[in-house]
């Protein structure tokens, strides 16, 4: 019986031991590891055409990389193709790749980083944007943005040393990854978020021109309208595509974003001054008049399928939906041009936008080399064209291009690019749910209670108000 | 075989401990899993906490609460959400707690199909919450969805979930007691079946048909079921906040008192994004006073019947 008992502990012991050892063995065997400039490829072969592309080889790197990534089907499809090519060049490393929703990141990121989970961050919170404006001089009584909480508590990595740096343009390096003089994020991406996809093929069919005012954009949605068509369509179930749909109309009133933001928190603009409220009028009128009916139960992703289907005339959204719609409906005839927001044609040539996703690296990542030679893969000039090909973004590389037929749509609008009012907006603690005047589309019904603009825009003023003297 | 003596179910001396070393691993579980991180959360209410490793964690005084309570438009934002957390709690407990009973009365007769009809109305509660709420965001599409369809037969219009905040509240109430009436109507046929027939037959041969029998006979007799169910429905609703989540997400007007602790906590409230993990312990501390007192008069409530009918 005792006999009996011991094995019994023993096996449990030894269960217990496998179970606590459990982590993968990244050591390999004596010999197996590759010794310096032992690497799978020969110089040269690194550097490939764009669709081939390098993933360059880090010598004697090994061990499992674990990288966080926010969903997005062309960015999660490029992501798994550039996986398999870096693993391809670096036998000994693993990429273990976790997609979380995008609304759920900020969440995944703090617990990864807490629990030292992760090595690699796709830095993408609800509403995808790499840094933003930090607190202001003229800001007070507010929350620091969560980039900069995270590097304040000494989670990220800096990567100003790092070689690969100088591959990004340095302005939006300084802009949208820099703090306290570090680098502690590549953006990876700029997008636009103001303009609209317009269906070519539809405008013909009814005789409607290209609008480009506000009149003429009206005018066109009552035509198409009558004819049987929909004028507008957005992803309106996730709420966010209804007001960043309406950031072209925004950007058409106040062309500085960032004075906006400043007039807004030094009381020299108001959300119920007269030009306000005019743009209140017209977000209203967006909302009610133009977006087609149902649009509340439309979700983001599958929006580019609903417009493809060919009746609606227009689809104001972000550029990142271009891919998709390329893949939903390859014969379908669009492009892309600014929301005709105000009266004035000449002011409807500006793309506002932000900083999009980001590169990060876990500051006590165990496997921060191969972090660091992921990031520099990714940099490479090669490697990011075809991430740049593949997830239609405004590329933030002086030497790549945006080669997709968005970009030949929007190729004369670069110029014209500016970064948008959410990356400069911080609330005053204390502000109401109404606060964000920005949001206001997505304020009126359908979507929520609001039926007049002009109430809207005291309440508006009212709840920042609140925040401000609070 | 041994004898144990009155008074020692585990014997005398160091075997009388057995019961304490038992329940130890037990205790200690409890301890760090449920009453260490409440304690934790209390003084987290009082500081200025992130949830971020390496941030230094500053003692705030009330200061969150002065927040929560007072402080700017805000407050009054909060403050609706704790009144929109009571109104939830009082339509679910109502129609959840009777909606059960009934199905329950109607699937203890003998009636054909009735185990099917348990199995079909207990089914939701299996399914996660992420899955009932998913299943329903289709169901309840506006836009070609089967709720939309039948409405439009009888020429009814709705946003649905997307809709302005009472008409998305209204739904997400719906989805609340789908997922659930099936556990309180288990609860209550259990009690029902532990109810002696002959109970029954006395009663028939006084005379007592239909609502007379179960007024005096079910009604009184299913007091542990009733207690049970009550305060399960009255708790699990004042801290319902995963179908708001996933149903509509942070839509102003929508969110309930749970949801708020979750958004704040974790960078969900579309403002700067920052962690306030201090300020949603405060938030959560608010939640818990108020399913304290909710819970200790259902709990008052519950005695008074346990004394009326059990005694």
């Amino acid at each position: 019986m005792n006999r009996i008992r011991w094995i019994a502990l023993f096996a449990v012991l030894t269960i217990i031991a496998a179970a606590c050892g459990g982590t993968e063995d990244t050591t390999a065997a004596p010999g197996t590891t590759a010794a310096p400039g032992e690497t799978t490829a020969a110089p040269g072969e690194t550097t490939a055409a764009p669709g081939e592309t390098t993933a360059a080889p880090a010598p004697g790197l090994e061990g499992t990389l674990k990288v966080l990534l926010h969903q997005n089907p062309p960015l999660v499809a490029y992501m798994e193709d550039f996986n398999g090519r870096f693993e391809a060049a670096n036998p000994g490393i693993k990429v273990q790749m976790e997609i979380v929703e995008s609304g759920d990141i900020a969440t995944g990121i703090q617990t990864r980083l807490t629990a030292n989970e992760v090595d690699v961050i796709d830095y993408c919170p609800a509403g995808c944007s790499a840094f933003s404006t930090p607190v202001q001089p003229y800001m007070s009584n507010v929350e620091p943005p969560l980039w900069q909480q995270l590097i304040d508590a000494g989670l990220i990595a800096d990567l100003s040393n790092e070689s690969f740096v100088a591959n990004y343009d340095p302005v939006a390096v300084a802009d949208a990854g820099t703090y306290n003089g570090g680098v502690y994020a590549l953006p990876a991406a700029r997008v636009s978020y103001s303009g609209m996809f317009v269906n070519n093929d539809l405008l013909a069919d009814v005789g409607v021109a290209l609008p480009t005012t506000w009149g003429e954009l009206v005018a066109a949605c009552d035509t198409i309208i009558a004819s049987g068509n929909e004028c507008m369509t957005v992803g309106g179930a996730d709420g966010w595509p209804v007001f960043v749909g309406s950031y072209g109309l925004i950007g058409a009133y106040y062309p500085d974003q960032a004075g906006l933001v400043e007039g807004l928190w030094t009381g020299e603009i108001k959300w119920n001054d007269e030009t306000s409220i005019e743009l209140f009028r017209r977000l209203q009128t967006y909302t009610q008049d133009m977006l087609e009916e149902g649009v509340t139960g439309l979700a983001h992703d599958a929006g580019p399928a609903r417009y493809s289907a060919g009746d609606v005339a227009f689809m104001p959204t972000g550029v990142w939906q271009a891919p998709a719609l390329e893949d939903a409906g390859p014969a379908f005839d669009w492009t892309y041009v600014p929301f005709p927001g105000s009266d004035n044609a000449a002011d409807n040539q500006y793309l506002f936008g932000k900083y999009d996703m980001s590169w990060m690296v876990a500051e006590d990542s165990q496997n921060k080399e191969a972090a660091l030679a992921y990031l520099a893969a990714l940099s490479d000039p090669a490697e990011y064209q075809t991430y740049v090909n593949a997830v239609g973004v405004i590329p933030t590389q002086p030497t790549a291009t945006l080669e997709t037929k968005l970009g030949q749509a929007i190729a004369d609008l670069i110029p014209n690019y500016r970064v948008g009012f959410e990356q400069y907006w911080l609330p005053p603690t204390g502000a109401g749910q109404w606060a964000n005047g920005s949001q206001a589309a997505s304020f009126f019904a359908p979507f929520n209670e609001w039926t007049d603009a002009v109430e809207l825009a005291n309440q508006a003023q009212a709840d920042l108000d609140a925040g401000l003297g609070s | 075989m041994q004898v144990m003596k009155k008074g020692y179910l585990f014997g005398k001396g160091w075997r009388g401990n057995w019961p304490i070393l038992l329940l130890l691993p037990g205790l200690l579980f409890y301890l760090i899993i449920a009453v260490g991180p409440s304690l934790a959360t209390a003084v987290y209410a009082f500081t200025d906490a992130t949830g971020l490793r390496g941030l230094p964690v500053n003692w705030v005084g009330f200061d969150n609460f002065r927040e929560f309570l007072v402080q700017g438009a805000a407050s009054r934002d909060n403050l609706a959400a704790l009144q929109r957390t009571l109104v939830f709690a009082f339509f679910v407990t109502t129609i959840q707690f009777s909606l059960g009973l009934l199905l329950a009365v109607v699937l203890n007769q003998k009636i054909r199909g009735r185990f099917f009809f348990r199995t079909l109305f207990f089914m939701p509660v299996f399914l996660g919450v992420v899955i009932q709420g998913l299943m329903w965001k289709l169901m309840l599409l506006p836009r070609g969805g089967p709720v939309s369809e039948v409405f439009n037969v009888f020429g009814v219009q709705s946003e649905f979930l997307g809709g302005p905040p009472t008409e998305a509240f209204v739904w997400v109430l719906v989805v609340q007691i789908w997922a659930n009436v099936g556990i309180t109507m288990v609860i209550f046929l259990a009690g029902m079946q532990t109810i002696p027939t002959d109970l029954y037959e006395a009663a028939r041969i006084d005379g007592a048909r239909g609502w007379k029998l179960f007024r005096n006979v079910t009604w009184p007799l299913l007091t542990p079921a009733i207690n049970t169910n009550f305060l399960l429905n009255v708790v699990g609703s004042l801290q319902a906040w995963q179908l708001f989540l996933v149903l509509i997400g942070y839509k102003p007007g929508t969110q309930v008192l749970g949801y708020l602790v979750f958004a704040e906590g974790f960078g969900q409230t579309g403002g700067s994004g920052s962690f306030r993990q201090g300020f949603a312990a405060a938030a959560s501390i608010v939640l818990f006073i108020l399913v304290l007192i909710f819970g200790m008069v259902a709990n008052y409530i519950v005695a008074r019947r346990e004394k009326k009918y059990m005694a």
